[in-house]
């Protein structure tokens, strides 16, 4: 179905009447944004109008989605790698397929659930929280587009004390080409909590641009620690958007990690809030781009209370004639003294036809802070290189090794374990298409 | 011959009398936005596109066989596509042109 | 007392050339601009027609041009812009001798330190009193081997196909909104032309006076620097204080053909009722060595860029400044480098301090084209903030295109540390000296690089500035 409000309705179908007045809102925020143009600065990299027409984006809703049919082979492998997790999702084309976690958990209160059914579950939570304190639409158009129109995606909420020791995880498969999926995830972790989740996105090759956006919301309590982590691996022809937001209330831990590989464009908006004293929030970032893949990232750190951290480190390699851009910004709020910020940018470009923006802004209106930026951009560090020739590689396995170095280096400062080497073994494989 | 399946396409894009000698329009061929020029009864083409900042050429001013973007004051040659005022420094994409009774035909 | 207070009667008193002086101009254009304004400015200039159809053209692209939305805060400027005098004729002729220059106009140049700066160690000296130059001067022995300084408007009367072959071809009119205005109001600012091999030893200066309330200045500034030459050109600017705001609006533009060296150094230090809004652009040929100096001190809001075009071959751009910003005070600064060849380099160091209510804001362009093989760029933005109230930005835009380069940017926001005042205080020291010595250390590396009085000047102001700025 196109974008019509025709659509509302069947979303809205056997739903409560808060949520249909909240879709109807976002709708309405939606139509009345305009699409955003490279005049403003915040788009000025991704020309979205050469990249997308969302009227004509086919929008898929649960009667559409196929689920009787025998898996795919790329959902297989990843099915069958057996991984360690406290609790997994699968969804594919926007629908919950499976979800299980541990019995234990439930008992001890965790929540884990598809969106969908949480509309029934947990409908006073979703209320609370549900694009309404993080990522209510009028934050942007896509943010309007996923509010408006999200067919499922993923619930989690810890406890107060509860610590989860293993991640849970969420696979997100896309499969139609020309299609438009809108999926978002709320993780609410309450005071003293600790909990970690990774979620990949991985489709098909299209040959029609295919919409994938999510919306992430994560709510940190008082001395909660959360990890999160996204690998987005999705085929040719996908446009990636995800709007993320991240609330860290006082002494928490709120991290991030976002690995970007596939898709044709990728574009992510992330704002870490650090709303309490003490809160701190890490945030990385790692993308390999090849042929003519576009990365944009647009980061934003707001300090808004006192004696909070934050320190992001994105790295990208470039090859091919793909672009990168990255804007970031650092934003120290009046009052938010003792403030540490940080915000590092580096790209290498491997081909004559590769091209790396960067943009990492500060605005700071408090003085007692400890903020600095840098970026650079660069060609391959030529001293490694000659060392590892010396030592007897090829030229090809010499440069692999240096930008698995370059990039590797973000991830030594994630604590899963599993997660790097499974991120590490993503970019090895992209590695070896490099000539 | 083999050749000719990759040889490009010529497209028409407007009439003799839609682009009059010192005017110019701009037109759509293929995947391109083109601007055409007219400089003495020559007609010239360009991507209508500043490789300063991407805004169309096709606002500005032709004077003599100098293109002038309206936004930042660049000026490219309408024949060459060639940069010849900052703040431009890279040439714009330049297209054949062949006037064929009439009509304005561009090689796209 | 307690720090706000205090700040408060430190004021801007200081500003020890706010001073106003009677108006004796010989004509001026009624308040606001239109064509007609334009056409009488061109014809007390006795332009040729070329100038003419130049400033109605650029006239119409200022009006079509939208009010820029970035930068400073220029939501009041439109209002100003429609009481200020556009044109202020001071007198009737352009002096070469000091002594006919009229009596009150060098008494204020007299009071800003002329005549003395003249005796020292100047090749040449430009004074420009609201719209003009009133007087121009170059020692014998450079003007015989063929260096000009003149007045703008006597580049184009003396000069006409020198000053044609280069006059806007570095910043076109439609630029920017701004460097349309100039372009259609231009008046005062200097000719130079050094030609091949000649080496200035000292530099040339130029002053800038604005002395007439609710003015507009529009200097105009063309350099051109032959094959192997080198100068260096510095500018000062000051004006009174009045309640009302004034307005100035410069466009520089400098041609370094392949081998030279220039440096350019501007010392702005208008009063805090002033929009500074100046575009500066110096377009650097194969081997060619630019360098800005950038000071900016005073003003209500400055939004400056100065920029390298680095066209040749092993061309090199540098930028360096220093932004002070008070209450009041919003210093909108930095730099633009575009690498447009193989092995070229540039560095841009900027430092600013941020005091009571003013905020500095850093904002760059490194531009690395395809083809630039080997193009090397640093930028390193330091910030400081004195208090609580003081607002620092940082926006720096860096475009690389081509993958044989390296392109670096850095950037540090720090307040005075407690350990250092601490360490000082323990040394005897109060704390207002603490921490103008604090400053001043901060600010060294770029400081050092002024002509000394400047930099004495410089020193004074931080020494006024940080008494009472610490609780």
């Amino acid at each position: 179905m196109s974008l019509e409000s025709a659509v509302l309705k069947k979303l809205g179908q056997g739903a409560p009447e808060w949520l249909c007045r909240r879709r109807e809102h976002a709708w309405n925020v939606y139509k009345n944004t305009p699409l955003p143009t490279t005049q403003s600065e915040e788009w000025r990299y991704t020309d979205l109008s050469q990249i997308v027409d969302l009227e004509s984006l086919k929008f898929l809703l649960p009667g559409d989605v196929d689920l009787n049919g025998s898996l795919p082979e790329i959902l297989e492998g990843v099915l069958n790698e057996n991984r360690t997790a406290s609790g997994s999702s699968f969804l594919v084309d926007g629908l919950t397929t499976n979800i299980d976690s541990e019995a234990s958990l439930s008992a001890q209160g965790v929540i884990f659930t598809s969106l969908r059914s949480a509309v029934e579950d947990y409908s006073d939570l979703l209320e609370e929280h549900l694009a309404v304190e993080a990522l209510p639409p009028e934050k942007g158009k896509f943010e309007a587009l996923n509010a408006a129109f999200w067919t499922d995606g993923v619930l989690l909420y810890v406890p107060r004390g509860v610590n989860i020791k293993l991640p849970f995880r969420t696979v997100n498969y896309l499969s139609h080409a020309g299609s438009a999926v809108c999926t978002r995830t709320l993780i609410i972790a309450e005071a003293g909590s600790q909990v970690s989740y990774v979620e990949e996105i991985i489709s098909e090759d299209f040959d029609e641009i295919t919409l994938a956006s999510s919306s992430l919301e994560v709510i940190a309590k008082e001395g909660a620690q959360v990890q999160f982590v996204s690998i987005q691996q999705s085929g040719h022809g996908v446009f990636c958007q995800s709007a993320q937001r991240t609330l860290a209330h006082r002494d928490s831990i709120l991290n991030t990690l976002n690995v970007g590989l596939g898709g044709s464009v990728s574009r992510v908006d992330l704002n870490s809030q650090l709303l309490g004293s003490g809160a701190k929030s890490d945030m990385l970032g790692i993308y390999f781009g090849d042929q003519n893949q576009c990365f944009d990232h647009n980061t934003s750190q707001d300090h808004v209370a006192s004696n909070s951290g934050s320190d992001l480190l994105y790295k990208g390699a470039l090859d091919g004639s793909s672009r990168a851009a990255f804007r970031g910004i650092i934003r120290v709020h009046p009052g938010a003294q003792g403030t540490d910020a940080y915000q590092t940018n580096r790209n290498l470009l491997l081909s004559d036809n590769a091209r790396a923006d960067s943009l990492p802004n500060l605005e700071i209106e408090a003085d007692d802070v400890k903020c600095s930026h840098g970026a650079t951009i660069g060609q391959l560090d030529k001293e490694a290189l000659f060392y590892l020739l010396s030592r007897g590689l090829s030229r090809q396995q010499a440069e692999r090794l240096v930008v698995l170095g370059f990039l590797g280096d973000v991830m030594s400062r994630l604590p899963l374990g599993d997660v790097v080497d499974e991120v590490t073994q993503a970019i090895e494989q992209k590695l070896l298409t490099h000539a | 011959m083999p050749e000719e399946s990759t040889v490009a396409d010529w497209v028409k894009v407007a009439s003799l009398d839609q682009c009059l000698p010192g005017n110019i329009l701009q037109v759509e061929a293929g995947e391109f936005t083109i601007v055409l020029a007219n400089v003495a009864g020559e007609v010239y083409a360009l991507e209508d596109r500043c490789s300063h900042q991407d805004y169309p050429l096709s606002d500005g001013d032709l004077e003599g066989s100098q293109l002038e973007c309206l936004y930042h004051g660049a000026k490219f040659d309408i024949c060459t596509g060639r940069a010849t005022q900052l703040p431009a420094i890279k040439p714009v994409r330049s297209f054949a042109v062949e006037v064929r009774e009439q009509n304005i035909f561009v090689q796209i | 007392m307690p720090e706000n207070e205090l700040i408060q009667n430190l004021d801007l008193d200081e500003y020890k050339y706010g001073f106003i002086d009677q108006e004796t101009h010989v004509f001026r254009t009624r308040p606001g601009l239109d064509e007609d304004i334009v056409r009488q400015i061109s014809e007390r200039k006795e332009e040729p027609q070329w100038m003419l159809d130049f400033r109605l053209k650029a006239l119409r692209t200022y009006e079509a041009k939208p009010m820029p939305k970035w930068g400073g805060d220029l939501s009041k400027l439109e209002e100003t812009l429609e009481e200020i005098y556009f044109y202020v004729k001071p007198q009737d002729q352009m002096e070469r001798s000091w002594d006919d220059v009229p009596e009150n106009i060098k008494n204020t140049f007299e009071r800003l330190g002329i005549p003395e700066a003249e005796q020292k160690v100047l090749a040449g000296v430009g004074a420009q009193y609201e719209s003009e130059m009133v007087y121009h001067s170059l020692k014998d022995e450079w003007e015989s081997q063929g260096v000009i300084f003149d007045s703008i408007e006597d580049g184009l009367k003396n000069h006409p196909e020198l000053f044609r072959e280069h006059f806007a071809t570095v910043i076109p009119p439609a630029d920017n909104k701004f460097s349309a205005l100039n372009s259609a109001v231009w008046s005062g600012g200097s000719f130079v032309y050094i030609p091949r091999g000649v080496h200035l030893e000292t530099p040339l200066q130029a002053y800038f006076r604005v002395n007439q309330e609710r003015m507009g200045q529009f200097e105009r500034t063309l350099i051109i620097v032959e094959e192997g030459a080198q100068a260096h050109y510095i500018e000062g600017c000051t004006a009174p204080v009045y309640s009302t705001d004034s307005f100035h609006s410069g466009v520089i533009e400098i041609v370094l053909k392949r081998d030279s060296r220039f440096r350019y150094t501007t010392i702005q230090n208008w009063s805090n009722n002033m929009y500074n809004l100046v575009t500066q652009r110096a377009l650097v040929n194969e081997n060619a060595t630019m360098e800005w100096l950038d000071g900016n001190l005073g003003s209500k809001l400055t939004m400056k860029y100065p920029s390298c075009y680095l066209m040749g071959e092993g061309a090199h751009g540098s930028i360096m400044s220093i932004a002070y910003a008070s209450d009041g005070q919003h210093q909108d600064t930095g730099g633009k480098v575009v690498h447009a060849a193989p092995n070229t380099t540039s560095s841009i160091v900027s430092k600013s301090i941020s005091k009571g209510h003013g905020r500095s804001s850093y904002r760059g362009l490194c531009k690395v084209y395809e083809g630039s093989t080997n193009a090397r760029s640093n930028v390193e933005c330091d910030a400081l903030l004195i208090n609580d109230t003081s607002r620092t930005d940082t926006y720096p835009y860096i475009e690389i295109e081509e993958k044989r380069s390296t392109v670096g940017h850095e950037a540090t926001v720090s307040k005075v540390g407690d350990e250092q005042l601490f360490y000082l205080k323990s040394r005897g020291m109060s704390e207002e000296e603490a921490m103008a010595l604090i400053v001043r250390g901060f600010i060294e590396p770029i400081a050092k690089e002024l002509p000394l009085e400047y930099a004495v000047e410089l020193n004074r102001l931080i020494e006024l500035e940080m008494e009472g700025s610490v609780g």
